[in-house]
């Protein structure tokens, strides 16, 4: 029995234990309604009928789960102890080819073997997968059938299935919310795994003090000392993410929400904002060759022309200033919403004094409104440390530990993608140092959010 | 008139208007009483008049205690204060027209003796009609709040010292002539005395019906108008 | 002239309304007001909520500046100068004519800083110790120094709704107004805080003009002196306030003030 009919199967149960529990609970109320008693009926039909529809299908989906992943393995023992398997090779890689060959045949995926030995296995395969089909379906079955007969016989005038729905329902909820949690837990498990086998490699002192970044020198065998000093990285890091695109960002993005929240007319205002907003919807890769093939060359010309000929033609300048741009949006629309949020009443107490509205903004309002916009600047800078693609295109690759804006220096995220991109052997010191960055960015990324997270809370509970 | 948005606030301004019509029944019908008990040398019914009067008096106390109450818990504005002060005073003012007609009551069983003290009586039934219709007309105009029937109370008023000052001069000269019914006839002068107090009474309930339903003092009048307008 | 008139129509009015109307786009929110406000008497404005009250008070000011659809015909004056003439400065008018606002509003400073910033922004003092100056005799006018005059630092946040009303009060005050234009300031307050302001109103009568908007009747008869009631953008009763409690002259002002209204 396929799996698709099987399916198909147990919602015709589902329904129809819905249906028939339905039709009992009413039967039941009628029944108990004539008693007078204004308890005697606790919950709706309908959730009768829910109550003993989830109880037949659930127990046969999660057991039907469960066997998806069992079968398969049951099935190749079942074909190994086969006599035909006897003449299998050795060799665990060629043994699992023609293993597969044969699945796929008696599945119906594929329609002839290229191994002429496949074929041998294909009927055993196929009776093995039907055996195993039906009496994964047969038990799903069973299951479907004692899970809704015992709920239905626990349909009772006074029986409280809405109680119960409600608590599937919540159970329900909860299993998907876990599973997103347990998903992130899995990926920050493997990436404190992959780091700790790195640190056991280089020492953490190195690594997080260590002034020179080479890792190809290391992979070229002239050994992990030295190689892996990420403050170069941390520092390009900052240099662009925090410090240049900041320059850029927060001013404009500041400016820009005071503009929208105090100067525009409500027409402007409308047009203005989700304009702004359309700044981040814009794939970062379209930034970042705007970036490379746009504004670097014109900042290395400018540069060159005021007399820097060290200018590169990959400057932390040009990442900085087009990160700084991608960002703006994320400062003035979190600046927007503190300065928004500042109560009208603080304004007009400033206004009825006799301040002027740029008085009243600059004295009043950008005061009251600081903690929502220091936040607002920490998910900025954490959105821009963690930005990848315009510095993989406009950064460069060189680590330089430089305070000249027009040489070009690396990020974090660059050097990430210069580790794992390619062939790899995912047991060097180099390939593992991309985790170790990553479990760098991670947590400062991670603190980031946490701070101003706080702040912009504690700052929302001041006003309301 | 609209009602207050808080009716328990209509409820209490009912109850105390019904009070005030009972205690203005009862004081117009004590006055009556205690007449025909003059008349009819009735004893009984004059000391059923002197009883009732506790009764008046019970609700005097009791209208008291109900407007502190409105004035506390309703704070009342406007026409409201008006007509809750109005009545405050009111009350106090048929509590004293109801002490007259005990008053006379009172004198009946002394005048009872000498029947022919009646010959001056014949005036007085008259003028005691005329004052129990004041208080009667009185109290009308507040339950109406109609203020033109409160003036023409007040000017009523003069017919009642009218009578007076013609009862005065009877008695005087019957008592010139008959000095031995001296006595019953000073007696009978009370009465008289009484009655134009009671309509001077019905006045002052008129004059705050007045206050209370336009918000106006009633211009300076000759108070009572007579030269028998001293307080007793 | 009578009292009464002398009382509605001062000699000597600090400020004056004739014919005052004020349009919201077609939308006529007041219907033709004149009253005057002088230094020696309150004012207190009642009606029921969305009668114009507030929107009158604050044509008075020019807050109603910060509405862009709001229209204002007929003519306001304060020392006989028309408010709404373009040559009047909307900043100095304001700081001639202080408000008070229903929820107090200090800002997030220190109790000092918001006295200070009127006086600031404005250069009344040059020096710090002229701004001290200012500062205790604000609070002290506001009724508030001996409670906050050893905690000057702390925020002005922190105080409690009534301190914090009084606080804004005297930030008003720390410009050296004329007039002070009191919006509700003390529907958010508990009775013992809305008596301490009451009293501090009667205290200011005299040094300044105050006009008040309250939708407690209870306290414009208490603080006041005359009374104008609105009802839908109208001036619908303006009258000495003894008057308009014990003896409103318009059925309206007295079905409202009996507690008849709708």
């Amino acid at each position: 029995m396929t799996g698709p009919a099987i399916l198909l199967l147990l919602a015709g149960l589902g329904a129809i234990a819905w249906v028939s529990a339905r039709a009992r609970a009413m039967r039941l109320a009628d029944v108990a309604r004539a008693t007078g008693r204004r308890d005697a009926v606790h919950s709706l039909p309908g959730y009768h009928g829910w109550y003993v529809a989830l109880w037949t299908l659930i127990p046969a989906a999660i057991f039907l789960a469960v066997w998806a992943n069992v079968a398969p393995g049951l099935v190749t023992q079942q074909v190994l102890h086969d006599p035909a398997a006897q003449s299998l090779p050795a060799d665990a890689f060629a043994r699992s080819a023609i293993l597969g060959e044969a699945r796929a045949i008696a599945a119906g995926d594929q329609a002839a073997a290229f191994n002429p030995a496949s074929n041998a296995l294909v009927d055993p395969y196929s009776d093995a997968i039907t055996k195993y089909g039906v009496i994964g379906a047969v038990l799903a079955l069973i299951l479907a059938f004692a899970g809704g007969a015992y709920a239905f016989t626990r349909i009772r005038a006074d029986f409280r299935a809405r109680t119960r729905v409600e608590r599937l329902v919540m159970a329900t909820l909860l299993v998907a919310s876990l599973l997103a949690i347990v998903t992130t837990l899995g990926i920050v498990g493997s990436l404190l795994w992959e780091s700790f086998r790195f640190f056991s490699m280089v020492s953490p002192i190195d690594f997080l003090f260590g002034l020179k970044w080479s890792p190809q020198s290391a992979a070229m065998g002239y050994g992990n000392d030295d190689a892996f000093g990420a403050v170069p990285l941390f520092w390009g890091t900052i240099f662009i993410g925090a410090i240049i695109a900041m320059i850029v960002a927060i001013p404009l993005g500041l400016m820009s929400a005071v503009y929208l929240t105090q100067y525009a007319s409500p027409t402007v205002r409308k047009w203005m904002k989700p304009l702004l907003e359309v700044l981040a919807g814009v794939p970062t890769v379209v930034y970042g060759y705007f970036a490379a093939l746009t504004i670097a060359p014109a900042l290395r010309d400018l540069a060159v022309s005021i007399g820097i000929h060290s200018a590169s033609s990959e400057s932390a300048l040009a990442a900085g200033l087009v990160m700084g741009v991608m960002i703006i949006p994320f400062v003035s629309s979190m600046a927007d919403d503190s300065i928004a949020a500042v109560p009208q009443s603080m304004r007009d107490g400033s206004l009825a004094m006799g301040a002027t509205t740029s008085e009243t903004i600059r004295k009043v309002m950008i005061p009251a409104a600081l903690p929502g916009v220091v936040g607002g600047v920490l998910l900025a800078v954490s959105r821009a440390i963690g930005e990848t693609m315009i510095v993989v295109m406009a950064a460069g690759l060189a680590a330089n530990l430089t305070l000249n804006p027009f040489a070009s220096v690396t990020t974090v995220t660059t050097q990430i993608v210069q580790l794992l991109t390619g062939d790899q052997e995912f047991d060097s010191a180099k390939t593992l140092a991309a985790f170790a960055l990553g479990l760098v960015l991670f947590i400062v990324t991670l603190l980031l959010n946490i701070v101003a997270l706080r702040v912009v809370k504690k700052y929302r509970e001041a006003y309301e | 008139m609209a009602e207050h948005t808080i009716k328990a606030f209509d409820e209490e301004i009912d109850r105390l208007r019904g009070l005030i019509a009972e205690m203005g029944g009862r004081a117009e019908a004590a006055i009556e009483n205690a007449m025909l008990a003059l008349q009819r040398q009735d004893k009984v019914l004059a000391a059923q008049v002197v009883e009732g009067d506790k009764r008046i008096d019970a609700i005097e106390a009791e209208v008291e205690k109900l407007i502190i109450q409105v004035i506390a818990l309703r704070a009342p504005m406007a026409n409201d204060l008006r007509d809750v002060i109005a009545a405050l005073k009111i009350v106090s003012v048929v509590e004293r027209i109801g002490d007259y007609a005990k008053n006379i009551a009172k004198r009946v069983p002394m005048i009872a003796a000498n029947t022919r003290t009646l010959e001056p009586i014949s005036l007085l039934p008259s003028m005691g009609q005329v004052a129990g219709e004041m208080v009667h007309d009185a109290l009308n105009a507040f339950a109406a709040r109609d203020a033109d029937l409160a003036l023409a109370v007040v000017e009523r008023d003069t017919v009642v010292d009218d009578f007076y000052n013609s009862v005065f001069r009877t008695l005087v000269t019957f008592m010139v002539e008959n000095p031995k019914t001296i006595s019953e006839c000073a007696h009978l002068l009370f009465i008289a005395k009484n009655i134009e107090r009671i309509g001077d009474h019905a006045t002052n309930v008129a004059e705050m019906v007045y206050f209370a339903a336009t918000g106006q003092t009633l211009p300076d009048r000759e108070r009572g108008g007579s030269n028998a307008a001293m307080e007793d | 002239m009578t009292e009464e008139q002398k009382l509605l129509s001062p000699a000597d009015p600090k400020m004056t309304a004739r014919d005052v109307k004020v349009f919201y786009g077609v939308k006529e929110a007041i219907k033709g007001v004149s009253i005057d406000v002088d230094m020696d008497n309150v004012t207190a404005f009642i009606g029921p909520s969305g009668c114009g009250k507030s929107t009158f008070l604050r044509t008075l000011n020019r807050m109603n500046d910060t509405v862009a659809s709001a229209r204002v015909e007929g003519t306001i004056t304060l020392d006989g100068e028309d408010i709404y003439a373009p040559s009047m400065d909307v900043v100095q008018l304001r700081a001639r004519v202080g408000m008070v606002f229903q929820k107090p509003n200090p800002f997030p400073k220190s109790i000092y800083e918001n006295i200070a910033y009127g006086p600031r922004i404005h250069g009344l003092a040059s020096a710090k110790a002229d701004l001290d100056v200012i500062v205790e005799k604000s609070l002290r006018r506001a009724g508030l120094w001996d409670e906050v005059k050893d905690r000057l630092n702390d925020s002005g946040t922190a105080l409690s709704g009534g301190q914090q009303q009084r606080l804004c009060i005297g930030r008003a005050i720390a410009v050296e107004p004329e007039v002070i234009l009191m919006d509700e300031p003390c529907s958010a307050l508990d009775p013992i805080a809305t008596a301490k302001i009451e009293e501090l109103i009667h205290e200011l009568r005299g040094r300044y003009g105050i006009v008040i908007v309250t939708h407690n009747m209870q306290q414009a008869a208490r603080v006041s002196q005359r009374t104008a009631f609105f009802h839908l953008g109208e001036l619908v009763e303006y009258g000495v306030t003894s008057d308009i409690f014990t003896n409103p002259r318009q059925e309206r002002t007295k079905d409202y003030i009996t507690g008849r209204y709708g």
